[in-house]
């Protein structure tokens, strides 16, 4: 089956049965291996993409459910030669990324939740962050980054 | 005072990991790779009648299939080389490799694993340790006495290993002793599950096998390989990719074999990445143990004499359990004055996934065991716990069980900065008025490990530096930013100005992996003395350059100047391209190895790792509220006091803190790979439950400043030990808590409700 839809604003067509996860259609035809493929069970939360600004595992949806949305992955954060963005920064400047396998994932759910709420408080970050498993980092420095950006913004950190 | 050394530099590897574009073991892909799946035993005990392949290998898109026939009959292992490739004969765990199978696809190579004949006769499968010991027992591997080891080590039949540690003597310290006080723990597993499986990809090219994989130690990856396809060290080359966690479990080689054989059946490149169901189910946990433990007391609570046995699950095969099986004995009488002591630790087969390497490797049990016990001691004698251990802790100078002097011990100022963060005697707030409430405080020595380590470090014709070592970075930033503030700090230059080549077992020079804490230290070490040679090699080039004495000059902003004489200096660009046409190019290697821990030699066996080298010290607290009517555990506060030597990167420490803590929360209260008549249960994070952010406490870090004099910069190691007392202390919380003890973990909802039913009391205990 042809699917049509957009990654990071770049209209793609991709011919695959429609229960194909998004995940093996971005990691594989596609070439973005940002997206990780964690567990491949939803459990883990580094495939985490954004289909229409929502976060998803991208492992458990199918193919067909992104006929004609808006997908973005973590290589459409920031132009792959301009200046990292605010969240993505503020992740190295806290020392919230250690192996980064979840950060991919983490950063797709920090995005969701700043394109709703410019300046969340602790509980709204970690809220959305509840799909995300981290196994390095105890999670402070990521939540002490989102905090920080949540600050820059006029929030208070 | 330092410059970059001390300072929360950035990670080299942070841009690209924070744009997707990192490349890790599960991403590395080369034109024309084919895929690999494993067929693995079934049943956890067996003898295989019949194994076809000739139906499978016929199907569509598949290029190899190998079993034992296609493969040297030889066993591997760090240790104990006990473990074949594939099961030839005998079958000893359920997921033990039989076949591999290359394919064009995923899909056509899982086909034809499904299509593969193989009839095993079962057999009664040992499926837990008491089975294994029992009297009578069939042997799990009944030519145990045939193995290779890399070190000799007392063994007999299902008991993989044995270490003891005797010193004094300890049947007087019990007859002469006003209490004696026992007790019995049991411990689960627990696995590491990084957010990366296991991923290999492997190549056959000019007569040598090339793999690439996220390997925390590529040179016993290398001889692993070596061993098991019958080659010389020389014909593996291991390229170290990005790594996705390892927390120990990507120490030992895993999937690496099978893409290497395969790659040369077939003359294509072949991958293999694990399931995360494999995962969990063949991808060795920390060992489960029981601990029985002994002391003898006087009435102050001194403690004269212990004994201990520990039996701890190896699984079916060996790795890093035997290894470290010594390590149970020293924390138990590493930390408290205990002036005799009698300990045990056997390492026993079952028909289990082989267990393995998970950060503080058979520590944590170890604590957790003592610590109930200390706590247990005080409430018979009515003495606080914390003053307990006040009374016992050892003080610099003194000597521990193994008759190590503790030169530099700093738990009393480890005690004193907990005390200031969380005074024993004061509660943290709480928004639950029914919850019962509960404090542990808990103490241990740990170690860096004592593995050798090499680096190159060069001065690159721009000016900057260039470092060639094997050590993996495994996410903890040691090689990623801490190496490279040691190397800009020794030569003048920013961290970003040092560009670290990734571990290659042909490039760099040995190295011990990416474990027991030690890359920083060692790697720092190493780049440390070969900085010092490259400066003096700069500044004999640049003497002529600038017509001054070579003691007259210093290394400061990219530039070899005149100490002095702020206008008087050259570039290094220029000092480098001057050297390449008069002394060479500027280039030298450092080397590092720990010189052996001052034991008393007598009083132990069986050890590989006989004292605490270069030694840390670590005092942990934790409050925690139980809601009765759940069970359900909160901890209100943790408060960690480390020995870190010297953070040369305080941020990266604190995130080594903050996750080892995390870690450490999950051994105690959520994580349980749960193994029955030799089959994981657990096959998927939906019951193997991870700590989320919401789970995570609010620590407070006291860095104890306690430099070491033969660390880089003072450092010691600081990646393990912060996992190591957290079921400890949590465990002494909730006992305190619920005025119960806690003799097993995980402390689970169900287990706080069914202790407090015991008999209705829900009283504190002795604070």
């Amino acid at each position: 089956m042809p699917h049509s839809f957009t990654v990071n604003d770049r209209r793609v067509e991709v011919e695959a049965p429609d229960m194909t996860p998004l995940l093996s259609v971005l990691r594989g035809p596609l070439g973005l291996t940002g997206a990780k493929p964690g567990c491949g069970e939803g459990r883990c939360g580094a495939c985490t993409v954004l289909v229409d600004g929502r976060p998803a595992a991208s492992c458990l949806t199918p193919l067909a459910l992104a006929e004609g949305r808006e997908v973005r992955t973590v290589e459409g954060l920031a132009e792959p030669d301009g200046p990292l963005n605010p969240l993505q920064d503020a992740l190295l400047e806290h020392g919230g990324v250690q192996c980064g396998a979840c950060t991919p994932g983490i950063l797709m759910a920090l995005t969701a939740l700043f394109e709703r709420d410019a300046t969340p408080d602790e509980a709204a970050v970690k809220e959305s962050l509840a799909g995300n498993i981290c196994r390095c980092t105890g999670y402070h420095k990521i939540v002490e980054a989102a905090l920080a950006v949540a600050g820059a913004n006029g929030g208070r950190s | 005072m330092t410059r970059v050394v001390g300072t929360n530099a950035r990670r080299a590897d942070g841009e690209d990991k924070v744009r997707g574009t990192a490349v890790y073991g599960m991403d590395h892909g080369v034109t024309g790779t084919l895929q690999a799946r494993l067929l693995r035993s079934p049943v956890p005990a067996g003898r295989i009648r019949r194994l076809d392949t000739a139906r499978a290998a016929a199907l569509p898109g598949v290029h190899a299939i190998i079993t034992a026939a296609d493969v040297p009959d030889t066993t591997s292992g760090w240790i104990l080389k006990d473990q074949p490739m594939f099961a030839r004969e005998e079958v000893r765990y359920i997921g033990e490799p039989i076949a591999a199978v290359a394919a064009e696809t995923t899909e056509q190579a899982e086909d034809a694993v499904a299509a593969i004949e193989l009839e095993i006769d079962p057999l009664e499968p040992l499926a837990d340790m008491d089975a294994a010991l029992a009297d009578g027992a069939r042997l799990i591997h009944p030519n145990w006495e045939s193995y290779p080891m890399l070190a000799p080590g007392p063994r007999s039949g299902n008991v993989a290993w044995e270490s003891t540690l005797d010193r004094g003597d300890v049947d007087a310290a019990f007859a002469a002793a006003h209490l004696v006080v026992e007790d019995e723990f049991t411990t689960q597993r627990q696995h590491q599950s990084p957010i990366e499986p296991h991923a290999a990809v492997g190549r056959f090219e000019g007569g040598r096998y090339v793999v690439h994989s996220p390997a925390q130690f590529p040179f016993l990856v290398r001889d692993r390989l070596a061993e098991w396809l019958g080659v010389p060290a020389s014909k593996v080359r291991v390229v170290v990719t990005t790594i996705g966690g390892g927390f120990g479990g990507k120490i030992d080689a895993m999937l690496e074999p099978f893409v290497c054989v395969l790659a040369r059946k077939t003359g294509r490149p072949v991958r293999l990445v694990n399931t995360r169901a494999e995962e969990l189910q063949t991808a060795g946990p920390r060992e489960n143990a029981r601990i029985r433990i002994r002391t003898a007391v006087s009435a102050e609570g001194e403690i004269l004499g212990q004994e201990a046995d520990t039996i701890a699950d190896n699984g079916a095969y060996s790795g890093e359990i035997v290894a470290c099986a010594a390590v149970p004995g020293l924390v138990f009488g590493g930390t408290y004055r205990v002036p005799v002591a009698r300990y045990r630790t056997r390492v026993v087969y079952t028909n289990t996934a082989p267990t393995a390497a998970f950060r503080g490797v058979n520590g944590p049990y170890a604590m957790f065991a003592l610590e109930q016990h200390l706590d247990h001691i005080a409430a018979k004698l009515g003495i606080d716990r914390r003053e307990l251990r006040l009374r016992n802790v050892v003080k610099a100078g003194e000597s521990i069980a193994n008759g190590q002097v503790l030169d530099d011990a700093v738990f009393d100022k480890g005690f004193a900065r907990v005390e200031e963060i969380a005074p024993w005697a004061e509660q943290a707030p709480s928004g639950n008025p029914r919850a019962l409430r509960g404090k542990g405080i808990g103490a241990v020595t740990w170690l860096t490990n004592p593995g050798p380590g090499g680096a190159t470090v060069k001065i690159n014709e721009d000016g900057t530096a260039g470092v060639i070592c094997a050590g993996a970075e495994i996410g903890t930033g040691a090689v990623a930013v801490g190496l490279r503030q040691i190397v800009a700090e020794e030569l003048g230059l920013t961290p970003d100005q040092v560009v670290i080549l990734p571990a290659d077992t042909d490039a760099g020079t040995y190295d011990g992996g990416a474990q027991g804490s030690r890359t920083l230290f060692s790697l720092g070490n190493a780049a440390v003395q070969a900085s010092t040679q490259v400066r003096e090699q700069l500044l004999a080039v640049a003497a002529n350059l600038l017509e001054a004495s070579a003691a007259d000059l210093e290394l400061a902003d990219g530039h070899v100047r005149v100490k002095g004489s702020p206008g008087a200096q050259v570039p290094l660009a220029a000092v480098a391209l001057t050297a390449l046409h008069t002394a060479g190019p500027i280039s030298a290697t450092g080397r590092h190895i720990t010189p052996p821990v001052q034991f008393d030699s007598g009083c132990l066996t069986g050890a590989l790792f006989t004292g605490f080298a270069t030694p840390t010290y670590h005092v942990h607290s934790a409050e925690v509220e139980v809601d009765p009517d759940t069970g359900k555990v909160t901890i209100l506060r943790y408060v960690v006091a480390q020995d870190v030597g010297r953070a040369i990167n305080p941020q990266q420490v604190e995130g080594q803190i903050h996750g080892g803590v995390l870690q450490g929360v999950g051994y105690a209260l959520y994580e349980d790979l749960r193994v029955a008549d030799g089959v994981t249960l657990d096959a998927s994070l939906e019951s193997y439950r991870l700590p989320t952010a919401f789970e995570a406490p609010p620590i407070d870090i006291a860095l104890l400043d306690n430099p070491w004099p033969d660390g880089p910069y003072g450092a010691k190691g600081a990646g393990e030990p912060s996992l190591i007392p957290v079921a400890a202390v949590i465990a002494s919380a909730v006992s305190d808590a619920i005025g119960k003890p806690i003799r097993n973990l995980p402390i689970t909802p169900f287990d706080v409700l069914a202790a407090l039913r015991e008999d209705g009391t829900t009283e504190g205990s002795t604070r």
